[in-house]
Order: C-alpha cells, then structure tokens, then sequence
C-alpha cells in the first residue's frame, strides 16, 4: 500500500504539472510493471470522464544529445532497436542498461487513416485551364485552390464506382506509376480560356505529388462491438449482432505516440517514415487530444519517393473508401525516462469497448469494457459473460516490418534524426459540434393517443378497429402497455385471407422501435433502411408512448423545417 | 471435411441426413440449410477421413443426394493481404486466423464459403471462385 500511495502522489504532481488541476478529480485504477506505471484517473470538466494517462519514472538527465546520435549513425556506430526489441531487452536487463546501451528506438504502424491525401500540381496545358471541377479516374478532386492546383482527399468516392473504388485507391495507383484518367471542367476566363480538358497522367508528369495527411497515426483508438441484433457494417469493419466480435485498430506497443506520450522528442519538423519515404512531422493532428491520451500527428511527404506496400486503398463494406497509411518514427533515447516508455508494452496500453449499436456521436457510444492491447491481440475478450472474437483492422504484421525497415535505414546512415522546432501540445481539448439550429425530435411529432391491440385479440375486430379509426398500424401490447409485436392493415389482409384468428399468430415481434428524445432525421433514415413507415415510440422499459409514420413526418415538416 | 449436400424434390422430404447420423455413428454438423418443399441445400461438417468419409459420402449418393466437397473454397491474393485483421473476428467458423508472426491464416477445413471474409476484407484480397 505504501509503495502505492507513493505512486499516486507522484502521479498527482505529474499530471498537475502538465493536466492542470481544474481536470484531476481523483485517482482511479493504478497498476505498474517495472519502472513504468499506467494510471486511469477519472476526469471531469470539459466532459472528460475517463482517462487513461500512461505516466512513468525514470531519470530525466540528458544522456545523449541527437547530434551525438547523429554523429554515431554517420560513423555507423548507432544502436537502434526497434520497439519490439526494446521492449525485451528492458525486460531481460532493466531500463537503466537498455537507456545506456540503446541511441534510437523505431515505432510503427500501418492502418486505415481517413484524414489523408495529396496534393497535386497538373502543371498547364496550351491553351491553359482554369479548373474549377477535377476527377482523376472519376473521383472528384478539391479544386478551391489555384488553376492546376487540386487536393484528392483519401475518402473521396468515385462518382461511377461508388464504394469499389475512390481517393485512397487514386494515391495507391499514382504511387504504382499507373496511368490515371484526368478531367477538369472550367468557365474559361480571358487569361485561362480552355473549358474542358481530357487527358491521361502518371505520378512522373506531376509537378508536385504531396502527400499531407491532417490526422494520422492515432496514439490509440476506441475498439467496437454491436449489441444490436443485426450486422453493421462500420468503419470499423464488420460488426455482428448481439456482441458477436469486437474489431480495433492501431499498433499498440509499436506505435510512435506510445512510445513518447509526453511528447519530448516529437513535434514539428520530426523525420519520419512516411508511406516507404522520407516524410516530417507538420504539426498536431486534427482532434489531436493529449489530456486523454489520444494524441494525432499532421504529417507530410513526397508522394513520389513512396510505395504501394505502404500506402493502399482501400474500401470498407457499405461505409466508404480510405486509405491504408504506413508511419514510422524514430524515437532518440535521450534520457531514463524516454527509455522507460518507449518498453511500453501492449498489457499497459487500455482502451474502452465502445458500442456502435448506439448511433451517436463516438464519445457517448456506451463504453462496455476497458482492454488493453493485449486483450485485444489475444483474439478474445470476454463480455457479459460471453468469449468474444477480437481482431484488428490494422496491420501489426506491417507495423513490425516498418520499425525494422527504419531500423536498416538508419543503421544504414540513409536516415538521421532532428529534433523537433516545437514540440508537440500537451493541452488541446477536441469538442463536440453544438446544434444550435432547432432540431425537430420525435417527440414533437408523435401522436400520443396510440390505439393499441393485446396479443389475444381477434383478427376481425382488430381490422373493423383499423378502418374505423383509419390507421394502418397497430402495436400490440401486453397489460402494462409493453410492446409485443405490431400489426399493419396489410399483415390483417394477409390474416384474412389465410383464416388466422388470433393477433398473436400474425404480429411481427421483432418490431423496429424509436425513443421519443431522437431526431426525425434519424428516425426517417431508420424508416427508409427497414422500409417501414411507421414505428412505435418507447420508454426504455419498452413501454409504448407513441407513434410515428411516414404520413406524420411528411405533414408536420416541409422542407426540413417545423410547421407546429 | 465440408460438404455441400443438395436435395432433389424426390429426396427433401427423407430424412437422409437422420439416417446416414444413425447408420455411421458420425455426428455430422449443420452448417447451413435452406430447405424448402421444392428443393434442400445443406452445408455440413462431417468429422471424417478417408475411407470413413468416402462411405458416408456413398450413402448419401445411394440415397439420391448430390455431394460436393468444399477444396479452394477461398482464394487469398496473398500479395495484396496485408494481415490487417479484418476478416478474423467476423468469421463465424475460426477458419481465419493469425500464425504466430501475425500472418493471416486460413484453416480450409473449416471454411464454409460464406463470403462474410469477402466483404470484411478492406483490400479486396479475398475470392470466392
């Protein structure tokens, strides 16, 4: 106890060294593993409720400088391992000698990182062209930018393959030297008077080929699951009903946020490998968030020293086209402490189970259970009682081969190191988009005064109690008004003419439901998916409180907006 | 092994599977079914080998019902697998799996043709001839 009370206090000065005190509340779970400890402490403020802070000890006296590692990689005398190696070696002989014997330790990754792309420059035809719309193989490129100036984003759809085919794919096939289709459209203008242009190109007739991706290399990232009874198909792959798999993504123990989470060797102007090339850090990445440990890199690089093995596009089922990024950093042991977390290892790094059978906005999709890595990576995790398959959809197999192809690199002295400009933040908070335009929900539209039926009824008197009342859908309930299954004047027709006599033998008892607290946009995307036009509205005991059709929806709203 | 077995009209109703579980002792597993008065398709695991195999296979010939076994069921383009992962957790029947240096492993024997991998697989890397 006392050796873990003295940890807490540590770890309480630490983070209010670097996380300010408004957010650290108290402590939670602590564990530690040789000289590193991993700490969750629960957060408050700015809606930050858990957290996972990889702290550790070590000494923080320089040992080496990166111009002496520098020095030793010129001569060809630099120790590097890759993280892998150096996660043994503190093992087997402790942080102390694996921090005096090793200069450089090499990260990886290899995953799907949407927020990427390039940029590219056409150069100009005669008679030249403004292009103010662009595709190159019918996938649209960004052309708010100068005349042959264009931007082709990774998860851009081509507009004649739809999900097949679309940016991600585009860079992967500029970088295998294909040729590419390219089309541009323009109103001509004195200076630019061509308006139209059909041509083909390959990478080599490019002027510029930039990779610059806003977001890449997630330190980690949030597994799924589905409690839901039917598949969803996700951008985290392939999700099966009732808990049926978790997927995750991310290298764990090899990637290069991991193994510096407090950001002392890495910012702007940090070499890297970038996609089998020589790429820098630009900066943080979009929704870059360090106080809860999910930090993101901006990064860049010349499309044109790249490859294919590293950078694949590629699509996910019915969600859309990205584009499978390899990255990987050199780390320089500059101290203990450096030392001590590039050993981190995959049992140390956690993250939350989310539930995307919830359709909201990822920080409140349920957290069903904290994993580490490790749990991820052995291929089973256990919820509700229930062994569940884990796999990842990224590649750990390609993560190692890019630590071990930066090792040679360097090794080779084809690869120094730099030191960051600036390094990278320690504070930014990601915040979520505020609708602040009123939102129709279903509760404004619903109708309250449901006419029900019970399972017992009789099928001839439920259709009278139809026409009369000129409805076509009728739950039907049980005594404490719990929904049970719901009729429709076309399961009565069907009933009558089959001769069935009690509404319990033709009810439909997997009934598509809604909560009166959720968007008509989202209910009518639900109505359209099942094609169904009318739903229940329920408590969260199932009770019946309302319901919701096609007609109420098309009525109560004209284009888009709320007449009552 | 697996096994498709289709069922002509003149063989739906009998209950030839029942039989051959009774006459061989096999505990043979439905993998999948569709069955209807016209016509049945089975998908089925038989837990045998050779000769055994060959006669549970003849007793369902004898009995009028088309046997095909599952070889190359799936065809893996192993120069575009990256090992990602994608296809491993949605498999319903383990047959993809992770080596022990994280290459993707595929275990035939249990493969049922689904094609769930086909679509879960980010690179189209997967194929079902």
């Amino acid at each position: 106890m006392l050796v873990n009370n003295i940890l807490t206090n540590y770890i309480i000065e630490y983070m209010e060294e670097f996380y300010s005190t408004r957010y650290l509340k108290r402590i939670g779970k602590l564990s530690h593993t040789s000289n590193i400890f991993t700490c969750l402490p629960i957060l408050d403020g700015q809606k930050i409720l858990e957290v996972n802070i990889l702290s550790e000890s070590g000494k923080t006296e320089t040992i080496r400088t990166i111009d002496e590692i520098n020095e030793k990689i010129r001569k060809g005398d630099a120790v590097v391992l890759t993280a892998e190696e150096m996660i043994r070696l503190v093992e087997s002989s402790g942080v102390d000698v694996a921090a005096k014997e090793v200069d450089v330790v090499t990260s990886g990754t290899f995953g799907a990182m949407c927020s990427s792309g390039v940029f590219l420059n056409f150069g100009h035809s005669d008679p030249p062209i403004k292009m103010t719309q662009c595709w190159l193989n019918d996938v649209p490129v960004y052309k708010g930018i100068a005349a042959v100036d264009g931007y082709l984003g990774a998860t851009v759809l081509s507009e004649t393959l739809g999900f097949e085919y679309g940016g991600g794919h585009v860079i992967e096939d500029l970088v295998s030297g294909k040729e590419i289709q390219l089309r541009a459209e323009s109103y001509g203008t004195d200076c630019y008077p061509r308006r139209h242009i059909e041509t083909t190109i390959t990478i080599d007739d490019l002027n510029q080929a930039m990779l610059l991706n806003p977001r890449n290399c997630y330190q980690r990232y949030d597994a799924a699951t589905n409690s839901t009874d039917r598949v969803l198909y996700t951008y985290m792959g392939t999700l099966l009903p009732n808990y049926g798999n978790i997927t995750f993504s991310g290298a764990g123990q090899l990637n290069p946020l991991c193994k510096d989470p407090n950001y002392e060797t890495l910012g702007i102007g940090t070499r890297i490998f970038l996609g089998g090339g020589i790429g820098y850090i630009i900066g943080e990445g979009t929704q870059h968030n360090p106080i809860t440990g999910f930090g993101t890199l901006m990064v860049k690089g010349d499309l044109k020293q790249m490859s294919s093995r590293f950078l694949r596009g590629s699509s996910f089922y019915r969600y859309g086209v990205s584009l499978y990024v390899g990255v990987g950093i050199p780390i320089p042991i500059l101290n203990e402490k450096i030392a001590s977390t590039t050993a981190v290892k995959d049992e140390n790094i956690f993250v939350s189970v989310k539930d995307y059978g919830i359709p909201s906005r990822p920080d409140l999709r349920p957290s069903v259970k904290k994993v580490s890595y490790a749990d991820l990576r052995s291929g089973k995790v256990e919820i509700k009682g229930k062994g569940v398959p884990s796999s990842s959809l990224s590649s750990y197999k390609m993560a190692v081969e890019i630590s071990e192809v930066l090792k040679k690199w360097i090794q080779d002295g084809r690869f120094l190191l730099t030191a960051p400009v600036e390094k990278l933040p320690k504070q930014s908070v990601v915040k979520p988009l505020e609708i602040r335009k009123k939102e129709p929900k279903v509760s404004e539209i619903m109708r309250t005064n449901v006419i029900t039926a019970n399972p017992d009824d009789d099928v001839k008197e439920i259709a009278k109690k139809l026409v009369e009342k000129g409805i076509d859908h009728l739950p039907v309930v049980d005594g404490a008004r719990k929904l049970e299954g719901i009729v429709t004047s076309w399961d009565l027709a069907r009933a009558l003419a089959s001769d069935k006599k009690r509404l319990e033998e033709i009810m439909t008892k997997k009934v598509i439901t809604v909560f009166q607290n959720e968007s008509i946009d989202v209910v009518a995307r639900k109505m359209a998916k099942h094609n169904i036009s009318g739903v229940p509205v329920v408590d969260k005991e199932n009770h019946v409180i309302g319901i919701v059709t096609t007609d109420d929806i098309s009525k109560k709203l004209v284009g888009g907006r709320t007449t009552i | 092994m697996i096994v498709r077995l289709t069922y002509s009209p003149e063989v739906v109703e009998k209950p030839v599977l029942a039989e051959v579980i009774l006459k061989t002792g096999v505990p043979i597993n439905i993998l999948e079914a569709k069955v209807n008065a016209q016509k049945g398709e089975l998908v089925v695991s038989i837990p045998a080998k050779g000769k055994t195999l060959e006669q549970i296979l003849g007793f369902f010939k004898e009995a009028g019902v088309i046997t095909q076994k599952f070889t190359q069921i799936l065809q893996i383009d192993f120069n575009k697998c990256t090992s990602c992962g994608a296809c491993i957790s949605p498999c319903p029947t383990r047959a993809l799996r992770f080596s022990l240096d994280w290459t993707l492993e595929f275990d035939e024997e249990k493969c049922v043709a689904c094609r769930t991998c086909v679509n879960a697989c980010p690179v189209k890397a997967i194929a079902v001839p």
